[in-house]
């Protein structure tokens, strides 16, 4: 400030005073020829920096934006993520996406742009009368569907009702008439619309012109704003027919928060659910098994064989551990494969589990699942005879089972819904299991002798689980209604199990023999298969025995079942050759004579009983001749 | 005229120029401070007493979890170091409450604790508890490395990390899952896409650049700082696994590849001899371990692991490694008593010894010493018959932790330089007639033992 002159030049300039300072400058500069260029010079050279380090600031932003893009795919070291780090991102940058929908009605032409594509233009004469329906994505604006009803004609609003209601909801619908579509337009379908929110179209008249863009099911439930429900409404908008889940107005729980179990031994056993893709079934399973007392729902894992999406979708709307799993092989062996990979997978995921329980999908788990287990499980920890502890008694019907305090010692392993010890499996069961190409089920496989090397289950009378599947790899309706749908399953809730320790390989022994002391012999000459071939009694122990003449000797055992219409396909429930179930509300024992040791307690006066199987093949032909 | 509005223009682009400059200028200012995530580290003038924000982060994350059951315990190197230096003031003043905030309030980015995922009952209410509470949450998931060993599997992924930031402090709850072996692993922390970089100085975490394994320890309930916190019982020990923590996954992937193009041996010896080695290697793990001294998988053995993440059936023995500076004289002693009689022993401390015991159904166990050098390792060879030496050299290495045969057990971290040393490029293509004398690529002549020594270096028994 100090060196600075007022130039004597402009000083007298009185009028030019009001110049501004900048004036001043300049003609103090066209003066000076040099120092202007010099100037002018800077300035472009100045202007030239800005404009390629803009450049370059642009070209940078461009990079991070596409390393951005690139890295939402494959994840990366946070080092190396931080170090590319160009600039700022923008948070959730997914705008909510907007159609815009164009539609057109008029009696000669009806015309649809979606985002200004044209998805439907009708102008044809004498064609395309009634009501246009195009059903797009709602997330992507694509069209899904495209129909038209001609509502002029009757039936037509039938087919419509019919179209709409298969429309999933969510979906973006789009109404238009062409000409004429109210009269056959009946109620059905007019509620129809009015429920999906059209005002007009329920009040259509004739050759009125109506266009519509709603979208189907938009009116959300209001849930409470809960963990709970945000599963729920995940699941809502996923899929459908699942009864009352999604139902806006007291929809069916999703927790169920069963009473604790009091000294819960099996609290930390893990539980693998086995599941395919029968997801109704699975969502029955996953309730029944939730609601049992003492399950503790993070010990759960569902083992999907396949890349299923609705399995999974019901797992998560329960909040439990889902893992899918790559089929291998075919058929049985498939599903043995899933066992093997399930079975290990749960004792990965639970190193320090001594057990494991296996369930099925097309399992109802009894609400005292889990006390039955817990009254019983230290057998498996004592007990190096047995091979494990199933909740399914093989011949536990509704006529044939009665106390659910009791259980059984059988040679046959049940499977429907049973325990695993760590060690059988680690040590035995996994490392010989069957490979992909032995099409081999994988319970058949652990029957076999060389497997279960003489150990046994222990099952309850009374199933605590019941087999409800229809559809499946070795099930069909007939089947499941001769054989399982008559299963007894316990419905009381926290049975106190009955004398558990006398199912120890020698405590049970001298329990049978007590039992065989006290039953009473039956008529040998009646007809076993007969009712009245036990006494009319209530709480009585009795005896029959029948012809069986080697170990493996089932031939009148077979009948025997076949008529007491109990599993009769294979031999199960046996233990050393004696079976255990209730008739007429008295337990009935059933002794083979003379492979069962138990023969010994055969009065010398009585014939054992010996069934004829039916003729075998060789009758065929005489059947046929006889027709 | 023309001059003048040039200039005019030229002088108004100018000025609009400088603006710019001076914006972006400003702007790359702050994107810098940002990159190098100053953000959190420039509020810490703050002075040591009971309202630092560490302290209240750690008091409001302490209340969280103990409400909502969450089961955590304080992994922080900072503080343990801390606590275990003051470990008899820690115990004896657990419930006196102190006048000096000395341990919660120490200066640092982020507390550190650790989860144990297979306790936690009710995994879902907690995050909005702590978010509600003011903390801003940050949860990182991945794939279950549990599952990655069985064929095909996939499944809901497992939370590896949680980072709660309130204000200018952030909790970092590493998740410690329960691992076959009896052994506890956190997963690493790797963000993906979508995640903010700039939530977090990620750099400074002191879990989470690698994954890893932790032996599971015993807990204690102790008050610092006024707070009830979950403690390692001896934290020397949690602290001195920190840094040898480092997990690295068997490679599942290419064992599966590798099995399906040589198939594996599933005849009932190759069965019987899997099951024989893994119980001789987890008989001598323990056995090793009762002593403290460290191994890891050497030879076939850790080629085993490495190539199909089992034991080789026709290798006939188990190799271990050990550091000759971790040599202990009672280690033959302690073989026997575990039931493993000293076979051979080659060599003597100071050079070249190797021991071998004889493990159940004709299985050999085979112990390598490992000598340091400036650039390299190795470990000798003793030819029993000729008294030949030999040396297998290899480049150095580290050790990481790994799972085999149902144990936590060390592998060289840098597994393909040692193998590649030992067996060489061809490591891939299974070898049957292997001449240890001749076949690996990193051996050499060593001499010969002096006569008068052969007493002493070659004993067979």
């Amino acid at each position: 400030m100090d060196d600075w002159k007022p130039s004597p030049l402009i000083k007298p300039f009185g009028a030019r005073k009001k110049r501004s300072w900048y004036l001043t400058w300049k003609y103090k500069l066209t003066n000076q020829r040099a120092l202007r260029r010099f100037c002018q010079t800077g300035a472009v050279l100045f202007l030239l920096v800005t404009v390629i380090v803009n450049i370059k600031l642009i070209l940078d932003t461009r990079r991070a934006i596409s390393e951005a893009n690139e890295d939402s795919e494959p994840e990366q070291d946070y080092d190396e993520a931080l170090g590319r780090l160009e600039s700022p991102r923008r948070r959730g940058s997914s705008p909510r996406r907007v159609l815009d929908v164009e539609v057109y009605s008029s009696r000669s032409k009806v015309y649809v742009a979606v985002d200004g594509t044209t998805v439907l233009e009708d102008e044809a004469r004498e064609q395309g009368r009634g009501i246009h329906v195009i059903v797009l994505n709602q997330a992507t604006g694509h069209v899904m569907a495209k129909r038209v009803f001609d509502t002029y004609s009757p039936h037509e609003d039938e087919a419509m009702v019919l179209f709409l209601n298969m429309v999933a909801p969510g979906r973006v619908l789009i109404c238009t008439v062409k000409d004429e579509g109210s009269f056959h337009l009946k109620d059905t379908a007019k509620a129809l619309l009015r429920s999906l929110g059209s005002q007009a179209g329920p009040a259509l008249g004739w050759r009125d012109t109506w266009a519509f863009v709603g979208r189907k099911g938009e009116a959300e439930c209001h849930w409470a704003d809960t963990e709970l429900n945000r599963r729920r409404r995940r699941f809502c908008s996923k899929v459908e027919g699942y009864g009352s889940v999604c139902s806006c107005k007291d929809p069916t729980p999703i927790e169920f928060s069963p009473d604790p179990l009091p000294d819960n031994k099996v609290l930390n056993v893990p539980v693998a659910v086995i599941a395919g893709n029968r997801p109704n079934y699975l969502y029955r399973m996953l309730r029944s098994l939730l609601s049992a007392q003492g399950v503790s729902p993070q010990m759960i894992t569902v083992f999907i064989d396949g890349y299923y999406e609705e399995p999974m979708d019901v797992v998560a709307l329960f909040g439990l551990r889902g893992i899918q799993h790559t089929p291998i092989s075919i058929k049985n062996a498939r599903v043995s494969q899933h066992y093997k990979a399930s079975l290990t997978a749960t004792f990965n995921l639970f190193p320090e589990a001594k057990f494991a329980v296996v369930l099925e999908e097309d399992l109802d788990i009894a609400v005292d699942f889990f006390s039955f287990l817990s009254q019983s499980i230290h057998l498996l920890e004592e007990d190096d005879s047995l091979y494990c502890i199933s909740a399914w008694n093989d011949q536990g019907y509704e006529h044939t089972a009665e106390d659910p305090a009791l259980l059984y010692r059988v040679e046959t392993m049940p499977g429907l819904g049973w325990v695993l010890r760590k060690s059988l499996y680690k040590e035995e069961l996994e490392p010989k299991w069957p490979t992909p190409e032995k099409l081999w089920d994988w319970d058949m496989w652990m029957r076999m002798p060389e497997q279960r090397r003489g150990r046994e289950c222990i099952i309850p009378d009374v199933s605590r689980s019941y087999h409800f599947g229809i559809v499946g790899l070795n099930m069909n309706g007939y089947f499941h209604e001769a054989y399982f749908k008559k299963h007894k399953f316990n419905t009381v809730p926290g049975v106190q199990l009955r004398n558990v320790d006398s199912l120890k390989k020698e405590a049970y022994e001298v329990e049978i023999h007590r039992l065989l002391s006290e039953a009473k012999v039956l008529d040998h000459s009646k007809n076993p298969c007969e009712d009245s071939f036990l006494p009319d009694t209530e709480g009585h122990t009795y005896v029959a025995f029948i012809r069986m003449e080697k170990d493996d000797d089932f031939t009148t055992w077979t009948q025997l079942a076949k008529c007491l219409h109990i599993w009769d396909l294979d031999v199960r429930g046996n233990h050393r050759g004696l079976w255990r179930i209730f008739r007429k509300k008295n337990h009935f024992l059933v002794v083979g004579f003379p492979a069962s040791p138990y023969s010994v307690k055969k009065p010398p006066s009585v014939t054992p009983i010996f069934l004829e199987p039916p003729p075998k093949e060789e009758g065929a032909p005489g059947a046929a001749e006889q027709t | 005229m023309s001059r003048i509005s040039k200039n005019v223009i030229l002088a108004v682009l100018t000025l609009t120029s400088s603006a710019f400059l001076l914006f972006q200028l400003y702007y790359y200012k702050h994107y810098l401070s940002a990159k190098n995530g100053t953000g959190l580290s420039k509020s810490k003038g703050n002075r040591v007493g009971f309202d630092s924000m560490q302290w209240r982060a750690v008091k409001k994350f302490i209340m969280v979890t103990s409400s909502q059951n969450v089961p955590v315990f304080l992994t922080d190197p900072l503080i343990l170091g801390l606590v275990s230096k003051n470990f008899e003031q820690v115990k004896n003043t657990s419930h006196v409450s102190t006048s000096e905030c000395q341990f919660f309030c120490v200066p640092r980015d982020f507390t550190a604790f650790a989860l144990q995922y297979h306790l936690w009952k009710n995994e879902e209410g907690w995050f909005r508890i702590a978010e509600n509470m003011g903390f801003q949450c940050l949860k990182i998931e991945n794939k279950d490395p549990r599952l990655d060993g069985i064929d095909s599997l996939s499944g809901t992924e497992i939370p590896l990390h949680y980072i709660c930031k309130l204000a200018t402090h952030a909790i970092h709850l590493v998740v410690f899952h329960e691992r076959s072996g009896n052994y506890l692993w956190h997963g690493r922390l790797r963000l993906k896409g979508h995640i903010d970089r700039k939530f977090v100085p990620f750099r400074k975490l002191q879990f989470g650049r690698y994954p890893g394994a932790f032996d599971r320890p015993e807990l204690q309930q102790v008050t610092i700082d006024g707070l009830e916190v979950l403690i390692p019982k001896d934290p020397g020990h949690f602290l001195e696994e920190i840094p040898h923590s480092r997990f690295i996954e068997c490679r599942y992937k290419e064992a599966r590849a590798f099995l399906q193009q040589y198939l594996d041996d599933n005849t009932v010896e190759a069965m019987a001899f899997r099951k024989s080695a893994k119980e001789l290697l987890q008989l001598a793990a323990k056995t090793l371990k009762k002593l403290g001294i460290r191994f890891w998988l050497s030879s076939g053995t850790c080629l085993g692991w490495y190539r199909q993440c089992s034991i080789i059936p026709y290798s006939k023995d188990v190799d271990l490694g050990i550091f000759i500076q971790d040599y202990k004289s009672d280690i033959i002693l302690a073989f026997q008593d575990a039931g493993l009689p000293l076979k051979h022993k080659f060599g003597k401390v100071e050079d070249s010894l190797e021991l071998s015991f004889q493990g159940k159904d004709d299985v050999k166990l085979d112990i390598f010493f490992f000598y340091e050098e400036t650039d390299h390792m190795w470990n000798g060879g003793t030819q029993a018959k000729t008294g030949k030496k030999f040396k297998y050299l290899f480049p150095k290495f580290t050790l990481c932790w790994t799972e085999f045969a149902d144990m936590k057990v060390h592998v060289p971290c840098e597994t393909i330089e040692y193998i590649e040393a030992n067996y060489g490029k061809t490591w891939k293509i299974p070898v049957k007639t292997w001449d240890w004398k001749s076949s690996p690529p990193n051996v050499q002549p060593n001499g010969i033992w002096p006569i008068s020594e052969w007493d002493e270096v070659i004993q067979l028994y």
